[in-house]
Formats: C-alpha cells, structure tokens, sequence
C-alpha cells in the first residue's frame, strides 16, 4: 500500500512534555483522513511537523512517500494547508493576501478568481482583510489552501467560526475533491459528528498517542449507540423489561438501552406497548466525542 | 525564487508607511540643517572656513542617529507582518526555504536604507546649494551619505534576527534604544562597537575602514541570523 | 481603580521585561565609569553630568515609549481590548490605570539611576561627600518632565497595534532634541528636551528644579495637559 502521508514513530517534544508520542499515521491516497482529538491532544503539533513548520524530536514522515527533510520544497509544492487560525495580512485586501502566496506558489493569476468563488467571497475579494468577521477570515485560509490544487489539504479545524450554511458548504466541498480533482485530505477536529460525516478514515488522538486509525465503519462500530426511552412508567417498564432478561440503566427521566441491535429494540418496545406501558420518546443518544474518548481511553488503559 | 520573494514583500510592505518612514530619514535628517541653519545661519557659517563640509558635518551627526533608529523600526515592521497574525506559518508551510524567505526580508530593507541614503544625498545637495555654500565636495557629500549605510549593514543583520525571534517586539526596539547611545556619544568608544561605526569615527581615521568592516560583519551577523531562524520551529 | 490598576501591575511583572528599568542605570553606570578622564569640577557633578548625557537626552524619552507599548501589549494581542473593556470598567479608569502604572516605572528607573549615580561614584572613590540634595531634585525633575512625554507614547500605543509605530513617532520628536539643546532659544521650549533640562544639575540651584517654574509650568504642564487629554478623549471614543 502507497501512502501519501506516512509517519513512522513521530514524537515531539517540548521541554519534558510529550505532545505527540510515537505516532505510526498512514493516509492512503484519495482519503478524507479525520483527524480526531480533544483539545491539547496534539493535533496542531502533528500536523505543524507535516508542513516542516516544527521540526520533530524523533521520527521520520514520508509525504508522497519522499522524505519530509530532504524533499521538504517540492512536497510543500503539492501540499495545501491551513493551520489552526487563518493567517493572513490585515492591511491588505483579500485578493491581494492571495496574490503574495500566489506568487510564491507560481499558480496563475486566474486561480484566485477561481478560489475567491469557491469560498463565496467574490464579493469583498477588494475589501481589507482587517476588516473581515471571523468566518470571513477562515474562508480567506481555506482559499488560500486550494490556490495550488494541491494533491494533499492539510485543514486544521476548518469549520472553526463559519456559520450552519458555511460549515454545509466547506464541508460539500471537501467531501468532492478526492473524486473531482484525486486530493488526499486530512481534517482535524474536535467534533465526531463533522468528522462522521466526512471522513473515510478516523484517527483518534489522545495525550499525544495515537489511539485509533481505521476505516470510520470501524469507528461507527465502536461508537455504539444508546437508545433512550421515555415511557409512562418508569419503574414498572425497568421491572418488566428485566423479569424479560432486558438490562436497560435507569435514569432519572428515562432508561438507557445500550448496544441493541434494530431488531431487539423493537422487540422490547412492542413488549412494553403490550404491557400497556405508553411510549413517549424512543431517542437515538448519539455518543459524545467524550463519550467514545473515554471509552477509548478506558480501553487503551485495560489493553 | 528568490526574485518572486522579494516582489511578495515589496506586495505586503503596502499601505504600512515603509515607504514614509524611509522618506521621513532621507528628509529629517537634512530638515533638522534647515532649522539649524534657517536659525543661525550667521553664526554657523562663522564656526569654519570650510562652509561645506562644515554643514556636511553638522549633517552627519544625525544621520547615525536615524540610520540606528530607522533600521531598528524597519526591522521591526517588517517582521511584525508575519508576527502580528502568526503568519510566519502560512508562509513557511508554501514551498519556499526559509533561508530564502530570511535573504528576501533582509535585502527589502538594505534597499530600503539605499534608498534613504540617496534621499539623503539629493537633499543634503539640495539644501547645501541653496544656502550657496561655494565649491560642492562632491567625494564628501557621497561619502558621508553612503557610508554609514555600509558600516550599519551589521546593525541591520543584528536587528533583523533579533526582531524575527522575539516574540515580543519590545525585545528588538528596546535594543535600538541602546544600540542610538554609542553613536550619539561615540569618541571615547572603543572601536570595536559595531553601533559606534555608522558614525564614522574611528582611531585611524579611516571611515573607509567601517564600509570593508560593515560588509564584512554584516555577512557574518545575516548568517548567523539566518540559521538561527532556519533551524527554529515556525509558530 | 485600584483593582485595575493592579491587575495591570500584575500583567506587567507577567510580561517578564519588566528588567527593561535595569537597562537605563546599568548603562549609565558605563557611562559613568568609561568617562573618567580629568575631574574638573566638583567630580560628583561632572560624573552625573556625563552620565545625564547619555540617560536623559535619548534613552529616557525613547524608552518611556517602549514601556507604553509594553502596557498595552496584551491588550492588543487577540482581541484584548474587547476583553479588558467588556469587564465592569470604564475607560477613563483603564487609561489612568496604565497611566499611573507607567509613571510609576519611571519612577523606580529613576531611583535605580540614583543609585547608579551612587554606585559609580563609590567605585571611583570620591572624596566628596554624595550631594543628595541636588541628585535628587534632579532625579525627581526628570522624573516629572516624562509625565507629558509618557501620555504622548499611551496615546499613541492604545491607537497603534504595532510596537514599532508609536516608536517612530518617539524617535521622530526625540532626535531633534539634541539640536534643540544646542539652542537656548529653542530648548526652554521643546517637550522632548525638558527631561535633560530638569536633570542637567548645575541650573539655577535656588529654584526647587532646575528650570524655572514658569518653563515647567507651561511647557511641562501644558503639553501635559495637551497629551493626556487628546489621549484620554480619543480612547474614550475608540471602538474595539
Ligand atoms: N510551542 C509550544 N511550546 C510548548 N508547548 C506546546 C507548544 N505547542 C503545543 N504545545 C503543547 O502541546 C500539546 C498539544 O498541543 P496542540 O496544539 O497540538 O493540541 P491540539 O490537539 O491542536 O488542540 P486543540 O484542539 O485545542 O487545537 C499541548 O499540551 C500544548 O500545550
Ligand atoms: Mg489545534
């Protein structure tokens, strides 16, 4: 298997405390690799090391399959990136911030009209940057990854301030660029939920380890999923359902069934309609990032 | 590479008042004469038999002192465009060295002193004439507009590497501060301060001496400077 | 009031630069010990002189600048300001907080510098006895002769993000200070001069300064009043 991005027990250091520890990370190319942690886990860091902007304490990265340390120019050349806040040049415009990276990175001119329309700030391309809202600017970081059509995009927390429809629109974007133009993506973020929705392959980082990396099916398996349910009688519907051999985790307001099939859920609410139990609520609880890190942390420490 | 580099800080120095500020040196230094000998010209043209190099004098004591000064605010602006939003790392994350991104910042700003040291001379010539101050010494006139340029190169790579790694940019200005005091009281100074050579003064006597030593030390301090900045992690 | 202006001192010891007040007395210890050449006068007196010369014409003016953009340096950094301003205070009490917390530091350099003062003419061994009398109405004169220059530069600070900004406005009425000195017509005059006046020892002695009263009442005093109202008024009015 070719990797685009490939880490081989990446660590980095800042005084005694470890940021990133003995990363193995491995994106194959065409993915729309999520990048998962909380914060302080080592996101920013890792991907920093990517870009060559840190140097790591020990470690090698491959990135198309050229080492980072020797090739770092011409992989850089092929790399788009944005690294947690947007930089950018407050005195200047928006299309003039483009045109000095623009410039360095010899794509043509043409290609900031082009990016400035992908990311919906045609509008006020002539407009100071230091005058743009927080969403603005994030737009403006993540034109800026796109002006080189790179082969890999490198975007730290790229929904970070944009509003509902920003955060559908860079996200149907991201989600077409491995088919429309053969990019390899890699997205950090705090939340399962953006990431469930775009990635086909999870990392999870905790504390600087890598403690997950596999398909997001994988993922979605791990992250089972409670059914809460709301019925007229609590304590008799907890009775009964255990007399049935059903374990279900009494709550306050309602009662928790974890890790049922379709099929044995809806065993157990047809059981309790017959029992004369009234249904108010059957919720799907998504689990928490939290929620599955702890988990996940649980598991790491038993294992 | 290097060429595209320097267009792109040339494109970002816009609208930051790089371009008044060099003028403002050029002008102030010779505007200051203009006080002085729109004051007391009498007086002034009394102190000599040498009218020109008398003013050329008068002149050169403050050109070390906006030279010194000029270069610790050049520098300092011109790093605060990547300091001020963390941009040193879209920068550094696009296919360019840092080494180069370090020689396109430094040699901005040489131009930049170039040019006021050439503002310097049109004026100085300027307003030397129009106080018709006799034969003009052309060879002085160049020398004491060009040669403090030189033997400040070393300032200026000095002030450019400690401006690009402070994250405080009181740490580079206040080093100006100090760096002005030698130059304004420079004779009982040793000469081996590089602060005290924009001046001039020397115990051979030679000013040449400080351009060969400017070029010199100023490669050596841009060197040091610039490795120093390649081999630090980007913010 | 006082709870933000210590919460500014707090900010200020966290800056760790506050070292920044050891520069000025260090150097003028150097000052002090390269220049012992001939002792003409009373040696206490020219000692100070030639030390005043290296503090007082440059560095104080210049450097009470970079205090003033130090004060406001956290303020400007990711939205501060909106931060510091959306807590229960007005502005008028954060530019008088930063505004006493900056003369205060001139005040500790000053007393540093006395005791440079101090310290450079025991290690030269003077056989006089230390003239604190008059080292200190000069200490305490350039200490009030910053109060405009000090305005000037939070002014400028609040209203520029950039450090080097209000700097190159400093040095711009700074450097011409030296040739203002030149000229008794012009020095009595010129804001920027007046820290070297009221410290250059030697004046009229019977005077409580060293420069008249009517020169520190109208130069002093009126850029003063000039300076710390423009600030205080533009401040008041700037959105963040
Ligand atoms: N320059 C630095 N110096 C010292 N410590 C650092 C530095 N950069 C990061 N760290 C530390 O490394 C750890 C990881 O930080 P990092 O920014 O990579 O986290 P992150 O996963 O990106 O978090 P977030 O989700 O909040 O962005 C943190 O504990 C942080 O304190
Ligand atoms: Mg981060």
């Amino acid at each position: 298997m070719k990797y685009v991005v490939e880490t081989k027990n990446l660590t980095k250091s800042f005084g005694k405390e470890q940021a990133v520890q003995s990363l193995d990370m491995k994106i194959a190319k065409g993915e729309i690799y999520g990048f998962l942690g909380p914060n302080g886990a080592g996101k920013t860091t890792t991907i920093r090391m990517l870009l060559g902007l840190m140097k790591p304490t020990s470690g090698s990265i491959q990135v198309f399959q050229q080492d980072l340390k020797k090739s770092r120019i011409s992989i850089l050349s092929k790399v788009g990136s944005l690294v947690e806040n947007p930089s950018y040049y407050p005195h200047l415009t928006a299309r003039e911030n483009l045109e000095a990276w623009r410039k360095i990175l010899g794509a043509p001119k043409s290609r900031i009209t082009d990016v400035l329309a992908i990311v919906r700030l045609s509008d006020v391309a002539n407009k100071k940057v230091k005058g743009f809202s927080l969403g603005m600017k994030q737009r403006l970081g993540i034109a800026a990854a796109l002006l080189n059509n790179p082969e890999l995009l490198i975007l730290d927390e790229p929904t970070n301030g944009l509003d509902p429809s920003g955060i559908i629109e860079i996200r149907e974007l991201i989600k077409q660029l491995p088919q429309s133009h053969g990019m390899t993506v890699l997205i950090s973020s705090h939340l399962l939920s953006e990431i469930d929705q775009l990635a086909t392959t999870v990392g999870v980082l905790t504390k600087g380890k890598l403690i997950f990396q596999d398909s997001i099916e994988a993922m979605r398996k791990l992250a089972k999923q409670n059914i809460s349910l709301r019925v007229s009688d609590q304590d008799e519907a907890h009775r009964l359902l255990l007399a049935k051999g059903i374990q279900t985790d009494y709550q306050k307001d309602r009662l928790i069934l974890s890790e049922f099939t379709d099929e044995e859920i809806a065993n157990a609410i047809q059981f309790l309609v017959q029992k004369q139990i009234a249904i108010y609520r059957v919720e799907e609880e998504k689990r928490s990032l939290e929620d599955i890190f702890l988990q996940m942390t649980r598991e790491d420490q038993v294992g | 590479m290097i060429r595209k580099l320097i267009q792109v800080e040339f494109l970002k120095s816009k609208r930051k008042g790089f371009w008044l500020l060099v003028f403002l040196g050029g002008f102030g230094v010779v505007a200051l004469q203009m006080v002085n000998y729109g004051v007391r010209k009498e007086y002034l043209l009394q102190q000599s038999d040498n009218d020109w190099i008398y003013y050329l004098m008068n002149i050169s004591n403050f050109t070390p002192l906006a030279l010194v000064l000029g270069i610790a605010i050049l520098t300092s602006f011109m790093t605060s465009i990547e300091n001020e939003t963390n941009a040193w790392k879209q920068l550094i994350a696009l296919p360019v060295s840092k080494l180069t991104v370090y020689l396109a910042k430094f040699t901005v700003l040489a131009f930049m002193l170039l040019v006021a040291s050439l503002l310097l001379t049109l004026f100085t010539y300027g307003y030397g004439v129009f106080l018709d101050l006799g034969a003009i010494p052309y060879g002085a006139l160049l020398k004491y507009s060009f040669y403090p340029f030189f033997a400040s190169l070393p300032i200026l790579a000095l002030q450019l590497w400690i401006a690009t790694v402070s994250n405080n940019q009181a740490i580079p200005i206040t080093t100006g501060v100090i760096g002005v005091l030698p130059s304004f009281s420079a004779q009982n100074l040793p000469d081996w301060l590089i602060w005290k050579w924009p001046s001039l003064m020397n115990s051979w006597n030679e000013p040449i001496y400080y351009v060969w030593l400017g070029l010199g030390v100023g490669c050596l301090l841009y060197f040091v400077g610039m490795f120093d900045f390649a081999r630090r992690d980007v913010k | 009031m006082l709870a933000i202006l210590r919460s500014e001192i707090f900010k200020f010891r966290k800056a760790n630069i506050w070292a920044l007040i050891f520069v000025g007395p260090v150097i003028a210890i150097f000052a002090g010990l390269v220049d012992s050449g001939e002792l003409p006068v009373n040696s206490w007196v020219y000692t100070v002189l030639m030390m005043n010369l290296v503090y007082a014409v440059l560095f104080l003016p210049l450097i009470t600048g970079v205090f003033a953009s130090i004060v406001c340096r956290y303020e400007h950094q990711a939205g501060g300001w909106k931060q510091l301003l959306a807590l229960p205070v007005t502005k008028g009490r954060v530019f008088l907080a930063k505004y006493l917390l900056l003369v205060s530091l001139v005040f500790l350099m000053q007393l540093l510098y006395l005791g440079a003062i101090y310290l450079v003419g025991n290690m030269q061994g003077f056989a006089e006895p230390f003239p604190l009398e008059i080292i200190w109405k000069s200490v305490l004169g350039g200490w009030i002769a910053t109060f405009p220059l000090i305005a000037l530069q939070l002014w400028l600070a609040i209203w520029f993000k950039s450090f080097a900004a209000p700097f190159a406005v400093n040095v711009i009425f700074t450097i011409p200070t030296i040739l203002a000195l030149n000229s008794e017509k012009l020095a009595p005059f010129y804001p920027w001069a007046q820290p070297y006046l009221m410290m250059n020892i030697g004046g009229k002695v019977d005077a409580m300064f060293f420069v008249p009263w009517d020169q520190l009442l109208i130069v002093v005093g009126g850029s003063f009043i000039l300076f710390f109202l423009g600030g205080y008024f533009l401040f008041n009015r700037k959105a963040f």
